[in-house]
């Protein structure tokens, strides 16, 4: 089954001249790719004014220092565990709406019904951990945005989030710009995370809408699971966002 | 090859609802079980032990190498398995790889623009650094951060 092996039925014609899709695609899927166009340039903008703003600051928050807590393992120093499993809570979510996706391609109401709801519930585990990360920060530094703004703020309050071989010099001379840089982190931490987490909101809404029309048999009446591959569409690219969102915030 | 293109003519499907398009495609495929979807299936699986893997090794390096080894080369490392990431993703689950060439140029070449983006912004940030008279450079950070080391 290759491309070349189309077979055209009229006489030979120009693909652009108009009465066919010249890329085989139908309006409505590359629609959402160019939807998810623009949306990757939201979020590269989101991300590349991070970077920016990280690049001018002369020290900046340790990712293995902020991020070290796990859910009732209280007090223990373990960096970049608990956003691993969101990682791998996600990847899975992909794997199993692919395989949604599939099972539409040979029109198995069953499967795509079992798969979308796995992909629901891993899109809801998702977001339960973001969740308790948001609120775990909160706890931490005693607001969401707009924290350290206040210049009495004591050093003691955020020079934990620093390494202190690379940043104790600047921590004991200007801690000023140590708590600058606290700030842009987690107003950036906030901002970045909270619209993905409104993609991965939006995207297990969109799911259940679907679930529920593949359960009535809509999709079976209409011959076809286009809708899941559109909705799968979306799915997979809040995963590529996030494979995004946990380089540049957990690694770099 | 593809699991959503048929090899018949649809010219004529194209014409009013679309969606009769896709009705057709999918006529090719009845069987779930057919050795055909399970091939399909088996590349899936693989691509998330693949994306699996990935995480891992990035999670170990940033957990054990991101203070031993040069900033710079770790970074370059992380970005490189991110794009790796990102295109197993983009082809496989969002099956681009399966459409064709020309629409695979029309999603991919817009996103050149982050090319300049990244050049730009951070030519700025560097500009910003160095405006900054009360901060210390980069540098001189690094060297300070080296001779407490010893």
């Amino acid at each position: 089954m290759s491309h070349s092996t189309v077979v055209t039925s009229a006489p030979k014609q120009n693909l652009w001249e108009g009465g066919r899709s010249p890329y085989n695609v139908s309006y409505g899927k590359i629609m959402m790719w160019f939807f998810l166009l623009s949306d990757a340039l939201t979020f590269g903008a989101l991300l590349i004014s991070y970077g920016t703003t990280r690049f001018f600051s002369a020290v900046w928050p340790d990712p293995n220092e902020v991020f070290k807590a796990f859910p009732f393992m209280h007090g223990q120093n373990l960096p970049l565990l608990f956003v691993s499993l969101m990682t791998f809570i996600l990847i899975m979510s992909s794997v199993t709406m692919v395989l949604a996706v599939h099972a539409g391609h040979y029109n198995d109401k069953k499967s795509v019904a079992k798969w979308l709801l796995w992909t629901i519930i891993g899109g809801i585990c998702f977001l339960a951990c973001q969740a308790w990360e948001w609120t775990h920060l909160h706890g931490e530094i005693g607001g969401l945005w707009g924290t350290f703004t206040d210049p009495a703020t004591p050093t003691s309050s955020f020079s934990h989030f620093f390494n202190k071989d690379i940043a104790g010099h600047v921590l004991s001379t200007q801690p000023g710009m140590a708590m600058q840089s606290t700030h842009n982190f987690f107003n950036y931490f906030f901002t970045i995370t909270g619209f993905h987490g409104g993609h991965v909101t939006s995207g297990v809404v969109f799911n259940i809408l679907i679930l529920v029309n593949t359960v009535n048999g809509v999709y079976e009446r209409r011959g076809h699971y286009e809708m899941i591959e559109k909705i799968g569409l979306y799915w997979h690219f809040v995963d590529l966002v996030w494979v995004f969102v946990f380089t540049c915030f957990y690694l770099l | 090859m593809s699991a959503h293109h048929n090899t018949d003519s649809i010219q004529h499907l194209y014409e009013g609802d679309q969606s009769k398009l896709y009705s057709g495609v999918m006529a090719h495929h009845s069987d779930i079980n057919s050795s055909e979807s399970k091939t399909q299936i088996k590349k899936i699986w693989k691509v998330f032990w693949i994306l699996l893997v990935i995480t891992v090794v990035e999670v170990g390096m940033g957990m054990f190498f991101s203070h031993s080894i040069s900033k710079a080369v770790i970074n370059f490392l992380f970005l490189a398995l991110t794009l790796l990431k990102a295109g197993y993703i983009v082809a496989i689950f969002m099956h681009l790889g399966d459409e064709f060439k020309g629409f695979i140029a029309s999603v991919l070449i817009p996103l050149v623009l982050f090319v300049w983006f990244i050049i730009a912004f951070l030519a700025d940030g560097f500009f910003w650094l160095r405006m900054n008279n009360s901060s210390p450079s980069r540098e001189q950070i690094e060297n300070v951060a080296h001779s407490t080391k010893k």
